[in-house]
């Protein structure tokens, strides 16, 4: 890796190899990355006011105004740099708002297991140097993560085992990883049940009848290389599972983490993160003590994963104004009837002109900055690929804070 | 600007006599002495009768990084009954109590007269985000210590019997990279050895894969933090956390020290006998008498408090074996990047429990019967033992043998019967809280302008009114001081200026960097270009950084 190598932050695996080339930066064979890099050539929108252009003063004083007015703002999209979701936290607390990240809904469904049961969890090193076996639950991570077995499969010098590990799946077979030397097919909406025969597989009691959709055999030999493993990895992506069964999966996965370890070592490495999903997780959590999905209006914040969904409450009519933030992707904001303060990128288009937008540039073309990677622990430099002065994601909350004037 | 505190009883252990009565100098948040020129103050506090003393240090609180995060996941009653909003305009809304949000610590801190705190458990490729956390952790100074001894880097080094030199080099690059104040070595070798299933490793048990011991790691790491010319001692959790009869390990951690500076942390965790019918006894007279006696040993107690708490550590493997006493039952555990790794087990501490209340019983018999203030620092061990906000009450048990015999008399009884507590006389005086809470952890630390109040000290300063309830008035002090800014009064804060990074920069041979980026090259999932954390990092996050000098390189 060389000095001017780049990290990547448009999905949760954060790769830091990256190189700048003539025309922008190599994306060694991502096309996530290389689409994410791409946007360096999108053409420059001003900062506008109901649809007319203003400079950020002007545009800043209006979203202020409007945060001064609205009884329930809401603050969601939130893809922005970690310095951008510690500056948009401050404001958000400071008008009584709500704030939610967009990904939040799979990241939610894993931090709930880990805060009711807990599990035993590993970063990529230490799977990608350590596991002798990785077990797929659900889909290829590759899907959603291009480079992971790259990366977390294929290390060709890993400090602990020889050679490369051995690869099990558990899940539809038209999402199966070509890598996979044992398989256990199960359709999407089995999964669950067939992650129950598991868990009953590893606790050493056979299911007395399990229906031959839960892949009863292979699932046995799962178990089996799970329990002789001297260091397995089990890796999920929450976004895999039927709407409304993420959490029960990850329970049961978790309950099978921490048996395992009662005799031999397996870790969890729950994958997901994209757009700095973690990083605004990590920061709620250490300015108000409590995970997204979070509301200030009483002052105290309050965590409630119901009522401070961010998408629920724009259906719902609760928000009077929606703060929207897109600026790692170029995610539109939903539709609603409220006004709407954007803080987004150059190519985030809108149906009809928001109240209020603020132009702003994305995270390792324009600016430095951090990103949390998907297993939590490390948070990666960003480096400006290209000489700019957009203003960052915290730029424009700052601006908005001081358009606010000082706290009253 | 000129900040006079007129009329207060001055209490500086690094001055003779430590107890003056005289009025506090302070220009541009520097303590100064009395202007000769008849100039006025800009701004008076009234510290009649009142006990002045430098802002207090805590030298081992786990106020950041990915495992307090975790334990505040963990945690939602704690964050549920201890919620805030903003106490004023300018402040920050949080919650939590044992695992408090960034802004609540630094206010909760500030509000008892502290105002440094040292994170002790930075595990390395944590570093850039344990700073960007500790960023909001406003009004105090904070530092972290940096995690090694069961890298893999420095493992595999060892085994090839590597010159002390290329590991001096190789502590002095990942001080640097990680922007550490210090370096902490936690169960050396055992958090390793987990991770190849391995559930205990004895202080001369080879370990896997490497066949390396871990008194060898000992050595070598405190060879290096002596030779780079640290101010703090290598920083030691000893192997085999609370198993009884781990006194044993903890002396020959001691041995193993060759001589060398070390500071054993929450060593009541450390001091298990196996006497007794339950098989767990006090070996707190064992330790003290070895600490009395070897002046290059200091420790800080982490003493247990009752109630609930969570408890975090890097130390996996002891986590592991803990998970068995969670309280709620649930736990975590985590590997992390060939180098280290977190466990999280809730707690509850209860007096009626035999090993809980023998537990607090010696810590107390550390705090009373290590006869040198200067090299035992007042800790909880935070969360580990119990919150920091608990402080004020252990001061109270340290300075009232009263108030001691009123606790011990609620304890279970057995551990009552098993404990020295009861024949200990002695009570803390003011000056020795004052040596053991601020010049003491100023002084280990090198911290040269804090702990306390001569000239050209930075002006942190708190103002305690005397009075019979010794914890109110270590709870609410009248005024404190950061910078010469007054930051809270009567235990409410009142200004949230931004501390200081305490770090520490010392110098190494470049080429050590060539072979760790051949290392990151071959295994890590970080390029070697971006682990270190840039200044400019810090700075872009509103981090100051305040560096402090290292001695000249070569051993002492």
């Amino acid at each position: 890796v060389s000095g001017d190598s780049v990290t990547c932050p448009f999905c949760g695996l954060g790769c830091d190899d990256l190189v700048r080339a003539d025309d922008g930066v190599d994306a060694r064979g991502c096309a996530k990355a290389a689409r994410g890099f791409a946007r360096a050539g999108l053409a420059r929108k001003p900062h506008a006011i109901g649809g007319q252009a203003a400079d950020l003063a002007a545009a800043a004083a209006a979203a202020a105004r409007f945060l001064r007015d609205a009884k329930a703002p809401l603050f969601h999209g939130l893809s922005a740099d970690l310095a951008g979701v510690r500056a948009l936290l401050e404001l958000a607390e400071r008008v009584g708002g709500t704030i939610d990240h967009v990904n939040s809904a799979a990241l939610l469904a894993n931090a709930a297991v880990a805060r009711a049961s807990g599990w035993v969890t590993a970063t990529f090193g230490e799977v990608a140097n350590r596991a002798d076996l990785v077990l797929l639950v659900g889909g290829d991570p590759a899907r959603s993560f291009p480079r992971f077995h790259e990366r977390l499969t294929a290390n060709a010098t890993p400090l602990y085992r020889d050679g490369p590990p051995a690869v099990a799946y558990l899940g539809p077979r038209e999402e199966a990883p070509g890598t996979a030397g044992l398989a256990a097919f199960v359709a999407r909406a089995d999964l669950l049940d067939a992650l129950g025969v598991l868990a009953m597989l590893l606790r050493g009691a056979a299911p007395r009848r399990a229906p031959d959709r839960f892949a009863a055999a292979p699932l046995a030999l799962i178990a089996e290389r799970l329990a002789g493993a001297r260091y397995g990895a089990i890796v999920w992506d929450a976004t895999a599972f039927m709407p409304g069964e993420a959490e029960m999966a990850a329970e049961l996965l978790a309950a099978m983490l921490r048996e395992l370890n009662v005799k031999t070592r397996c870790v969890g490495l729950p994958l997901g993160g994209s757009e700095n999903g973690i990083g605004a997780m990590q920061a709620a959590l250490w300015q108000a003590g409590w995970p997204l999905r979070l509301g200030f209006a009483g002052g105290a914040p309050v965590h409630d994963p119901w009522r401070f969904d961010g998408r629920r409450r724009i259906e719902a009519g609760e928000a009077d104004l929606l703060v929207w933030v897109a600026a790692l992707a170029p995610e539109a904001p939903p539709a609603t009837r409220s006004p709407v303060i954007a803080i987004v990128a150059d190519d985030v288009a809108f149906p009809a002109p928001a109240a209020v937008e603020i132009r702003v540039g994305i995270p390792a073309i324009d600016h430095a900055g951090a990103v949390f990677r998907s297993d939590t622990v490390i948070a990666l430099p960003l480096q400006a690929t290209r000489p700019s002065d957009r203003l960052s994601v915290a730029d424009a909350a700052r601006a908005i804070l001081a358009a606010l004037g000082p706290p009253s | 600007m000129i900040v006079r505190l007129a009329g207060g009883r001055l209490l500086d252990p690094t001055r003779s006599p430590v107890e003056r009565r005289e009025d506090l100098w302070i220009e541009n948040g520097r303590i100064v002495a009395a202007p000769t020129d008849g100039r006025a103050a800009d701004r008076a506090y009234d510290a009649k009768d009142c006990l002045v003393m430098a802002g207090a240090i805590d030298i081992h609180s786990h106020i950041v990084g990915g495992k307090v995060n975790l334990g505040r996941l963990l945690s939602a009653t704690d964050h549920r009954d201890h919620a805030h909003a903003a106490s004023a305009p300018g402040f920050r809304a949080g919650s939590g109590l044992a695992t408090p949000s960034t802004y609540t610590t630094g206010y909760r801190y500030a509000a008892m007269g502290y105002t440094a705190v040292f994170e002790p458990a930075m595990v390395a490729s944590n570093a850039r985000a344990a700073h960007l956390e500790m960023a909001d952790v406003p009004i105090v100074d904070r530092g972290a210590y940096v995690m090694l001894g069961n890298d893999e880097y420095l493992l595999r080094r060892l085994a090839a019997n590597a010159a002390q030199e290329e590991i001096d080099d190789y502590v002095a690059w990942m001080m640097r990279a990680t922007a550490a104040h210090a370096v902490k070595v936690v169960n050396a070798g055992g958090i390793s050895a987990f991770k190849f299933n391995q559930r205990g490793l004895g202080l001369d048990e080879p370990g896997p894969l490497h066949g390396v011991a871990p008194r060898r790691i000992l050595a070598a790491l405190a060879r290096a933090v002596a030779a780079l010319g640290v101010p703090h001692p290598l920083h030691v959790h000893c192997n085999d956390l609370g198993i009884p009869g781990n006194i044993d390990t903890t002396l020959a951690t001691i041995d193993a020290a060759e001589g060398l500076p070390i500071h054993l942390t929450h060593a009541q965790f450390h001091c298990y006998g196996t006497e007794g019918k339950r098989h767990f006894s006090s070996a707190a007279a064992l330790l003290a008498d070895r600490v009395n006696r070897t002046p290059n040993v200091s420790i800080d107690v982490g003493q247990v408090v009752f109630g609930p708490t969570m408890t975090e550590s890097g130390d996996t493997q002891a986590q592991f074996r803990n998970r068995r006493f969670a309280e709620p039952d649930k736990w975590i555990s985590m590997d992390i990047e060939c180098d280290g790794g977190c466990g999280l087990v809730p707690f509850r501490y209860r007096d009626k429990n035999f090993v809980n209340a023998l537990q607090w019983a010696i810590g107390l018999e550390l705090f009373l019967l290590v006869e040198d203030p200067w090299r035992i620092f007042l800790t909880t061990d935070h969360p580990n033992g119990g919150p920091f906000a608990s402080y004020p009450q252990l001061v109270r048990l340290l300075m009232s043998r009263d108030y001691r015999e009123e606790c011990l008399a609620q304890i279970h009884p057995a551990a009552r019967k098993a404990t020295l507590l009861g024949g200990i006389r002695r009570e803390y005086t003011l000056g020795e809280i004052a040596i053991m809470t601020r010049a003491a952890p100023a002084r280990s630390l090198g911290l040269a302008d804090r702990g306390h109040l001569r000239p050209g000290a930075m002006a942190d300063v708190a103002v305690y009114r005397p009075q019979s309830d010794l914890e109110a008035m270590f709870r609410a002090p009248v005024h404190v001081l950061k910078g010469g800014v007054e930051v809270a009064r009567n235990g409410t804060v009142t200004a949230a200026p931004a501390g200081a990074t305490q770090l520490v920069r010392p110098e190494y041979d470049r080429t050590i960097e060539g072979r760790v980026r051949r290392f990151f090259d071959d295994h890590m999932t970080i390029g070697f270009d971006h682990f270190p954390l840039a200044d400019q990092e810090l700075a872009d996050a509103g981090a100051m950084v305040e560096v402090r000098p290292c001695r000249a390189r070569g051993m002492p």
